[in-house]
């Protein structure tokens, strides 16, 4: 009961996290969406035995299943290079979308593209280009 | 030597010629023609007297597919024509190809070798696979061409493998009906005369496959479209390789198909259309290349018309016009290369003269058109002769058969009125001003040959009874007893009075021709071949891209929206069908209730924080939470290997985190209200579906078997362990190699694409801006717990077979240490983590499967064998959970080198900052950009 309330937990900010825009946010919805998977892959196995399948001649009247857990072991070590993957996916490319536009104003941060650092008027304005190109920026993170 | 080794040597000629055309240039056509001579004396002497030889060697046993070759009386016809014209042409392309000859070369031999294997092939998959083999090579040698062959290559890459996706459909069902696929077996069953309506489907498909590759209408498009390649391809294509693949599959068939009605009245119809339409075409054509290309159009019509008869005279007569077309046709595609070389062009509005320009290439060429045109004593008039009587004493009847000799003569009129265009309109007048001849000697002897060749043929024809007879009994399932022998003069005759009419008519549409042009310069039809081609091809890809337009969208939701749907209608669905088997017994533990609590704080946590180290924070509550979670059910080692991911992802993030803005964009409130519907819609399904799907269900008897059988099948008390390494170790491969294209992809990225953001330095001067004396409380901690940890992961992977540890673990609490040692670092150059970490990630995959290559030594892949040495057990499970560490630790030290140093992108703006005397820098800014340049340099070179 407390397992699948977990799950439901997990699963919900998982889903409200990966309806957002901004790629981090994304990811950490995947994360969580991967701890829900891995709590639901071990309720699969039964959750009333939980005794280490560990030394010899376990009992398997109380003993867990450990055909999940070795699921789970290798899922976690995946999802985790596939965070990471995702992670680089957020840093290359262009400008992460949602850079507060405050931020753009008081600390610029000038485009590698672009040699010269706008001036003060320029810079408004430039950064209201990036905030509008950022759309298509996310997209074809989280395409790729 | 054996039929498998004149295979082999042809395979081993493709793959030796590149390597003499790089030295050599254009010149290893020598090469390459002596090379297919000497194979085709091997084929000669390998042929038996009477019979067929046989030989078999498995190929892929489970599904009985065996290259099975064969050599009878017809595959030694088609197999005479490719390497024996293939070794002229290779002669002619000596003296023609200047440039990139290693490709060319290349191509030309494994083409030969493709229609060897496909003429030779007794299985039917491998004829199968033969068969698109020259698709492909000849889809190369046109596409390589030039610049602008690309369209005209694709189209007839996909009008050719639109025909081999034919051919696929009949090899399947012939192998599942006849439940073989040795092709004599196939042919020989039964179930072509029993069951009329597969028969008929399978004919069809197999006729469907032939017409695409010999160009017959309405696939004849292609032919002529694939006219921008050289002169030698042309003339290889044409007349050996490509266009014969179709005519020998439709020749194989043919004792068999011809039980159906489907296929004479496909071959014969098709055939007599195609034969009339190119003859017109080519007559309309002013482009000497061209024009050939439509005779041979022509003439293939005529080919699969009179297999399509399908009588002994009608497969002698098919077989024997196999080889004159070989001989003229190579002959008139190699002349036209002559011609456009040293005059040009080869438009016959601007070509005069040759006869007295080039009288003995002249001379060679008329023989050869005359053979095209079938004129006595050449080898075309015999085998226009037996076409024609074949086609007369049609088993259809006599009126049908006349009607198909007088369609077949008709077409045969336009022939001879092209074939005398080329002489007419090129050959007299004023001699043209042509290139010296030097250097084009082979190629006027490969004309010359191949000319002579067809003379000689007809003069003699009777020399050709052992090359074309056993290739019709064959065909036709008779003896060669029971076939007429060859001869040139058969008395007055029908055929000879169709032969004299198509003559006679050819002479007066010459006689005419002002005339015959003038009818025929205009379009016949409305659209041509190729452009029907290029508009199916348009209209196909913008068919995919409105299918493809339902979905396309920019926006993440809407593609998640999908599947989260479907898989919460599932959930819902199941725990519908369940309701009375839910699993809420076993009361609740006190534990339990704690631990989803923290989950649900944790969660919350995650989604209302506004800024992304909170939301990073956030989510590691949330890690180590379930990593308890996990404790709690049991599974120590997953909660220490979760633990430590959670640790390592952490650290990655924040490393991630430094280019990223502080806070995040706040969604609309809209986009909040419907992300929250949509959130506690997906987690009530979830809880629910976790409820019913899974309860307090048993021990799955798989479960048991591990519990039970674990120690004493591998000598480890680790379960799970034993699991991983040993019972499914190749899924644990799999997902090292899955970590290894992670640290590939990361590397990739990082290394195209421009990370975003510097390394914004923004600690406001203060006690902890001075990065030596901030990270003084780690580099104290790191000094002694650093090769703590090492050890520990040394243990921990020693002992994973009996104990919670393993490789996973292991590697992670390796990565972790050193994770400590980055973090513990003044700065981020100072890390000493500079490890080549794509070797090591690429060492651990091959050590795992080097383990499971050492387990073929009891019987199977990824055995673990075991020892005992001193009374310790060892098992090669450990080796294989070496390759798990390696592998793993290599993807977290990829993660930390690439995202963790200084990169690419950090410095010009720093060094900028520092320069200017204005800007307040606190000391880290010194530190950190006054090294930037060395590190670009250095994180250039990490990569490799």
């Amino acid at each position: 009961m407390m397992l699948a309330l977990s799950v439901g937990a997990l699963v919900a900010g998982a889903a409200y996290l990966m309806l957002d825009r901004t790629f981090l946010r994304v990811i950490i919805g995947f994360v969580l969406f991967g701890h829900a998977v891995n709590l639901l892959l071990f309720s699969s196995g039964g959750i009333l035995r939980r005794t280490e399948p560990l030394g010899s001649g376990p009992d398997p009247a109380v003993t867990a299943d450990a055909l999940p857990q070795a699921f789970v072991l290798t899922a976690i070590v995946i999802a985790f290079a596939i965070t990471v993957y995702m992670l680089v996916l957020a840093v290359t490319g262009r400008p992460d979308e949602d850079a507060p536009t405050e931020e753009a104003e008081e600390g610029p941060t000038p485009d590698p593209a672009e040699p010269d650092a706008p001036s003060d008027t320029d810079d408004r304005s430039g950064a209201d280009d990036r905030s509008g190109a950022a759309p298509r920026t996310t997209d074809q993170e989280s395409r790729a | 030597m054996t039929l498998m080794m004149l295979l082999a040597a042809s395979a081993t000629l493709a793959a030796l010629a590149p390597a003499v055309a790089r030295p050599w240039g254009g010149r290893a056509g020598w090469f390459v023609a002596a090379g297919l001579a000497a194979l085709t004396a091997v084929l000669v002497a390998l042929r038996p007297t009477d019979g067929s030889l046989s030989e078999s060697v498995a190929w892929i046993p489970a599904a009985d597919i065996s290259l099975r070759l064969q050599l009878d009386g017809l595959s030694f016809l088609f197999a005479l024509v490719v390497l024996g014209v293939g070794a002229l042409v290779m002669l002619y392309s000596a003296a023609y190809v200047k440039e990139r000859a290693p490709g060319f070369y290349l191509l030309m031999a494994f083409f030969a070798f493709a229609m060897l294997a496909l003429v030779l092939a007794d299985d039917i998959v491998v004829m199968f696979v033969a068969w698109e083999l020259t698709t492909l090579c000849s889809y190369l040698l046109i596409l390589r061409s030039s610049p602008d062959a690309a369209a005209p290559a694709g189209r007839t890459l996909l009008v050719t493998a639109g025909g081999g996706l034919a051919l696929l459909g009949a090899v399947t069902a012939l192998v599942v009906r006849t439940g073989t696929t040795e092709l004599t077996a196939v042919l020989n069953d039964p179930v072509w005369r029993e069951e009329p309506l597969f028969a008929g489907i399978v004919a069809a498909l197999v006729a469907l496959a032939a017409m695409t590759k010999s160009a017959q209408f309405p696939f004849h498009a292609w032919l002529p479209d694939a006219m921008v390649a050289p002169a030698p391809v042309s003339a290889y294509l044409h007349a050996a390789a490509m266009v014969k693949a179709g005519i020998y599959l439709l020749m194989r068939f043919s004792e068999a198909a011809s039980a159906t009605w489907v296929w004479p009245t496909i071959l014969v119809t098709v055939g007599l259309g195609t034969a009339i339409m190119g003859a017109v075409f080519a007559l309309q054509r002013t482009d000497l290349k061209e024009l050939f290309a439509y005779s041979t159009v022509s003439q293939l019509g005529l080919l699969v018309a009179v297999i399509g008869v399908g009588t002994p005279e009608a497969l002698t007569a098919a077989a024997l016009h196999v080889v004159a077309h070989a001989l003229f046709k190579s002959s008139g595609f190699m002349y036209v290369g002559l011609v456009e070389k040293r005059a040009g062009t080869r438009d016959i509005r601007e070509l005069h003269g040759l006869a007295r320009a080039m009288p003995w290439t002249s001379a060679m060429a008329v023989l050869g058109v005359a053979g095209m045109a079938g004129l006595p004593p050449l080898l075309g008039f015999a085998s226009k002769e037996l076409i024609l009587d074949a086609m007369a004493h049609s088993p259809a009847g006599t009126a049908v058969g006349l009607g198909i000799a007088l369609a077949a003569t008709a077409a045969s009129v336009g022939t001879v009125a092209y074939s005398a265009r080329v002489v007419v309109r090129t050959l007299p007048g004023r001699p043209m001003e042509l290139k010296p001849a030097r250097g084009t000697v082979s190629m006027a002897v490969a004309v010359g040959t191949t000319a002579v060749a067809g003379a000689v043929g007809g003069l003699l024809v009777g020399l050709l009874d052992p090359v074309v007879l056993p290739a019709a009994a064959d065909a036709t399932g008779t003896a060669v007893g029971e076939l007429y022998p060859l001869s040139l003069w058969h008395g007055v005759n029908l055929a000879l009075l169709l032969s004299a009419v198509a003559v006679g008519g050819g002479a007066i549409a010459v006689w005419q021709r002002a005339r015959v042009d003038t009818a025929l310069d205009r379009r016949l039809f409305p659209f041509t071949g190729v452009a029907a081609v290029a508009r199916a091809q348009s209209a196909t890809i913008a068919g995919g891209r409105r299918v493809g337009d339902l979905t396309r969208t920019d926006l993440p939701a809407s593609h998640l929206a999908v599947p989260l749907v479907v898989i919460a209608g599932g959930g819902l669905l199941a725990a519908a069908l369940t309701t009375g088997r839910w699993g809420l017994g076993g009361g609740v533990a006190v534990a339990d209730v704690g631990l989803t609590v923290l989950v649900v704080v944790g969660v919350v946590a995650a989604v209302a924080s506004r800024t992304r180290l909170g939301s990073v924070i956030a989510a590691g509550i949330v890690g180590f939470t379930v990593a308890l979670w996990f404790y709690s059910l049991g599974a120590a080692d997953v909660a220490l290997t979760q633990l430590l991911v959670e640790i390592l992802t952490v650290v990655v993030m924040v490393l991630v985190l430094r280019r990223l803005p502080a806070t995040f964009r706040r969604r609309s409130a809209g986009g909040r209200l419907r992300g929250g519907i949509v959130a506690i819609g997906a987690g009530a399904v979830a809880t629910v579906g976790t409820l019913a799907l899974t309860g307090d269900r048993a021990l799955s008897s798989a479960g048991e078997f591990f519990l039970r059988l674990a120690e004493e099948e591998t000598g480890g008390t680790n379960v799970v362990n034993t699991i991983l390494v040993d019972f499914r170790a190749l899924d644990t491969l799999g997902e090292l190699v899955v970590l290894g294209v992670a640290a590939l992809a990361m590397t990739a990225l990082l290394t195209a694409r421009t990370p975003v953001g510097g390394t914004p330095d923004t600690a406001p001067p203060g006690p902890l801006s001075d990065p030596v004396l901030n990270t003084v409380f780690l580099r104290s901690l790191a000094r002694p717990l650093v090769p703590l940890m090492l050890l520990g992961s040394l243990y921990a992977l020693l002992r994973g077979h009996n104990a919670p540890g393993g490789g996973f673990i292991a590697a992670l609490l390796g990565a972790s240490a050193l994770a400590l040692l980055y973090l513990a670092a003044v700065s981020d150059r100072a890390a000493p983590l500079r490890l080549p970490y794509l070797p090591i990630t690429g060492v651990g995959i091959l050590v795992a499967v080097g383990s499971g290559v050492l387990g073929l030594a009891d019987g199977s892949f990824l055995r673990p064998l075991h020892a005992d040495l001193l009374g310790v057990h060892l098992t090669t499970a450990l080796v294989f959970d070496l390759g798990v560490y390696l592998a793993v630790f290599g993807v977290i030290l990829a993660a930390v080198n690439l995202l963790g140093m200084p990169s690419l992108d950090d410095p010009p703006r720093g060094g900028d900052r520092a320069g200017s005397p204005t800007a307040p820098r606190p000391t880290t800014a010194a530190s950190a950009s006054a090294p930037a340049e060395n590190d670009r340099s250095a994180t250039e070179e990490a990569p490799r």
